[in-house]
């Protein structure tokens, strides 16, 4: 690059929009790259190292046979979504109006909060969490309001969230069952939230991708089936993690028909159509059998398990068991020194094994009174753990950990 | 848009963002041929398949378990291949992983761009008539857009307009070429001109190239190949067009690492990523030998020319397509009121569906003696449209 150019550059970076330069970029996806560099078995990012079903897989093959592969809506999808939420919610929509197809949960979450908020409006968002939510409220000039979980069991604390209602509260975020910790809202805390939503009049935006991976017989319940919240929720959810392929980009959003409508509107700005062919193949993963999903849930919870046993028994602190989605967040042990981004840089280079320092899924707000050192030294004490990984790569984790065990079994990585 | 009215009980509204935006005419012109069984030459959208190559590579990705989430910005393998394009179509020289950006389909790059590097109230110059997508796009970013009007016959550039419009306080300009609907190319005077303003007021450039392969009476020019350009231009392109698969949605936007950092942000939080198995289809679709292209231009030539003598001999005054896929035609000889009005009429009675231009235009006047017919059919549905007018459009 010559000087004329370096100059320029300097010049063109004003040229960023204002919501553009508060946004930084993925800190799970710079963890990925490193993690690539050194070849580390990636326990970090959200995506299973097994096949996809091959009944889905062939469906797509079919779809790209067949030709569909120009501009297509594929009405079909809304239907089988009708079936599904009526049958595992008791949900009645109707899939000609309550329904948007998007390009994943990803689009389906951006064109709600474009359909929904207007610069300064505020979103409440649960701590810690997913780190896309909050750069989309931001791009959208809307205010993201933290509302913190409790540890080590992230219990909800009613006055928490009602002290962070304003009127300027224009909808609150919620994803269970949830990344990064796996817990799953239970029917009192959902009912807070319900409540809150309906009298102080704020929408609801859910974020419901792992609905179908719960362990221990918990059903994930929608948020939308409480009293008063069908006609002030969106829910938004995909293909992604139920049938293993993330990287084919079909979600939805469904919600009352005027903000359907609008989120189909944003919808077709940003992208205007998910990928045809993936979408033919989507019909076929949404007719999948009751079994489908139970040899889901078992596999999940065997992977679940085994990572607890592996990562408890080489030292980490496990107070929580995961009750949904495909995430462990550990604790590190008191007596470990190091932070979370610490450690896990060790881990990459030591053990070659890559998981997320839990740091980046927490966030202070300036105005939060409570804040202090002390209460929030736990925010750089976890590290989140995804188990949606083949047997074998879970055994190969478990060889390498091995490896560097002290005298007493535990972990040691100075 | 306020939903206010339509359930009292709870006055939960939608972004004021929306106020501006009407249901696409796509939707209701697709419908009305739909339920008329009119032929359609009407939305952008090819009736034969894309080529076997690339759909082989597609799957041949899904069965090698590319299903999962790739790269945000793009698979590796595509970023080199849309680079090594870029510099054989341009002879430009772009870094793949800092300078190139793969997205859900140039819609996304054009929202990701607009996102990324538009501020609310900032000035953007627009060529209309115009593709309504840039419009609903920049409208809800925020911008304050100005529109500059290409007139018939030939829908030259008008200068001493955009001269008089241009200044410091625009932010950036948007140029669609080859354009659709015109189908006008820019040629190098125009894009020189308008180069010069851009760097004299310091203005960024997007540019959607979708149809950068349907050039057929003149060459195509990227602007970020002009002296100064590179460094304040995005430019953008994707699949769709190019190799008949408009809905498998793999584009991308090309632009200087500071003008990337903006738009990857913005695409990150609104897709993240782009389907990997199609972004594999893509990597053999770039690599096409270059008879792939003859071919293709030879094809759309050959049906062009169906379509413009039998619209003249059915008594269109047509006007000169140099690219893409899509005629205007004036409509006035056969006497309706305007262009939507004939439009119906043309689906309903005769059974052929066109799109009105006037939708294109902030000022629908300006379009209502147009409408647009696209020739991105095989010949047997273009030849059969061209019957049904011939049969029973009469001028008046």
């Amino acid at each position: 690059m010559n000087s004329d150019r370096v100059i320029r550059k300097e010049e063109m970076e004003g040229k960023l929009s204002r919501a553009a330069k508060k946004l930084t970029s993925s800190p799970i996806q710079e963890l990925s790259h490193l993690a690539q560099r050194c070849n580390a078995i990636n326990l970090a990012e959200g995506f299973p190292d097994f096949p996809a079903p091959i009944h889905i897989k062939n469906a797509a093959v079919s779809a790209i046979n067949s030709d569909f592969n120009q501009y297509r809506h594929v009405q079909g999808i809304c239907q089988h979504l009708a079936k599904m939420v009526k049958e595992m919610h008791g949900l009645d929509i109707d899939p000609l109006t309550d329904v948007a197809i998007s390009c994943g949960q990803t689009e389906a979450f951006a064109a709600s909060i474009f359909a929904t908020i207007d610069p300064g409006d505020e979103v409440i968002l649960f701590d810690p969490s997913y780190e896309t939510y909050q750069g989309c409220v931001t791009m959208a000039g809307g205010v993201p309001i933290h509302v913190p979980l409790d540890p080590p069991l992230w219990s909800l604390d009613p006055s928490k969230l009602l002290r962070s209602i304003t009127e300027r509260t224009k909808a609150i975020i919620l994803n269970s069952p949830h990344n990064p910790t796996g817990k799953v809202f239970t029917k009192d805390e959902l009912e807070t939230i319900a409540g809150a939503c309906c009298s102080r009049n704020c929408l609801a935006i859910t974020d419901e991708v792992y609905e179908h991976i719960t362990y221990d017989n918990q059903k994930h319940i929608s948020l939308a089936t409480f009293p008063g919240m069908q006609e002030r929720t969106i829910i938004t959810s995909s293909l992604s993690k139920t049938f293993s392929v993330t990287g084919w980009r079909v979600g939805w959003a469904i919600a009352p028909a005027s903000i359907a409508s609008a989120i189909r509107n944003i919808h077709i700005i940003v992208t205007d159509s998910a990928p045809a062919p993936f979408q033919e193949a989507a019909l076929t993963a949404l007719r999948s059998p009751p079994e489908y999903f139970e040899t889901l849930r078992r596999e999940y919870q065997s992977k679940r398990d085994y990572t607890i046993k592996l990562l408890a028994g080489v030292g980490f602190k496990i107070q929580f068991i995961p009750q949904g989605s495909f995430f462990l967040f550990a604790e590190l042990p008191d007596d470990c020194p190091l932070s979370d981004v610490e450690f896990v840089k060790k881990l990459i280079l030591k053990a070659g094994v890559v998981a997320v320092p839990g740091q980046g899924f927490f966030h202070t707000n300036l105005s939060s009174d409570e804040v202090s050192n002390a209460s929030c030294n736990y925010q750089k004490r976890y590290i989140r753990f995804a188990f949606c990984k083949s047997e074998a790569t879970l055994s190969a984790v478990s060889e390498k950990l091995g490896k560097l065990l002290d005298t007493e079994g535990r972990l040691a990585l100075h | 848009m306020s939903t206010t009215d339509e359930i009292t009980h709870h006055p939960l509204q939608v972004a004021k963002r929306l106020e501006k935006f009407r249901p696409t005419i796509f939707t209701q012109m697709s419908m009305l041929a739909i339920k008329h069984e009119a032929i359609s030459l009407g939305q952008g959208c090819p009736n034969f398949d894309g080529p076997e190559f690339v759909k082989e590579a597609a799957i041949q990705a899904i069965k090698d378990g590319k299903n999962q989430y790739p790269r945000g910005y793009g698979v590796p393998d595509l970023n080199v291949a849309i680079a090594e394009r870029l510099k054989k179509d341009t002879g430009l020289i772009v870094d793949p992983d800092n300078e190139v950006t793969v997205t859900t389909g140039c819609t996304e790059a054009i929202a990701a761009t607009v996102l990324g590097l538009i501020n609310p109230g900032d000035e953007v110059i627009l060529f209309a008539p115009f593709y309504d997508s840039y419009n609903a796009t920049l409208s809800m970013a925020g911008a304050n857009i100005k529109s500059i009007t290409l007139r018939p016959p030939d829908f030259a550039v008008p200068i001493e307009e955009l001269k008089s419009n241009i200044s410091k306080n625009t932010r950036a300009i948007l140029i669609n070429t080859p354009h659709n609907p015109t189908g006008k190319i820019f040629t190098r005077e125009e894009l020189n001109t308008i180069a010069s303003l851009c760097i004299e007021n310091d203005v960024l450039v997007f540019t959607d190239e979708v149809y950068d392969k349907l050039a057929f009476d003149m060459e195509h020019i990227s602007i970020a190949s002009l002296p100064g350009m590179f460094e304040r231009t995005v430019t953008m392109n994707s699949l769709g067009k190019s190799f008949s698969l408009t809905g498998w949605k793999v584009g991308w936007a090309i632009a200087p690492p500071h003008l990337t950092w903006g738009l990857r942000l913005a695409h990150t939080f609104i897709n993240f990523s782009t389907a990997n198995p199609l972004q594999c289809g893509a990597v053999a679709a770039l690599r096409a030998p270059d008879s792939y292209f003859v071919e293709l231009k030879k094809d759309y030539i050959a049906k062009r020319a169906i379509l413009v003598e039998g619209l003249k001999s059915v008594g269109f005054k047509v006007f000169p397509s140099n690219g893409t896929f899509f005629v205007l035609a004036d409509h006035t000889p056969f006497g309706m009121e305007n262009d939507v009005v004939f439009c119906k009429y043309l689906t309903k009675e005769i059974g052929v569906a066109a799109i009105p231009s006037s939708v294109f235009y902030f000022n629908p006047e300006e379009g209502k003696n147009l409408v647009r017919f696209a020739f991105c059919k095989d010949e047997e549905t273009i030849k059969a449209a061209i019957e049904r007018m011939k049969k029973k459009l009469k001028k008046k």
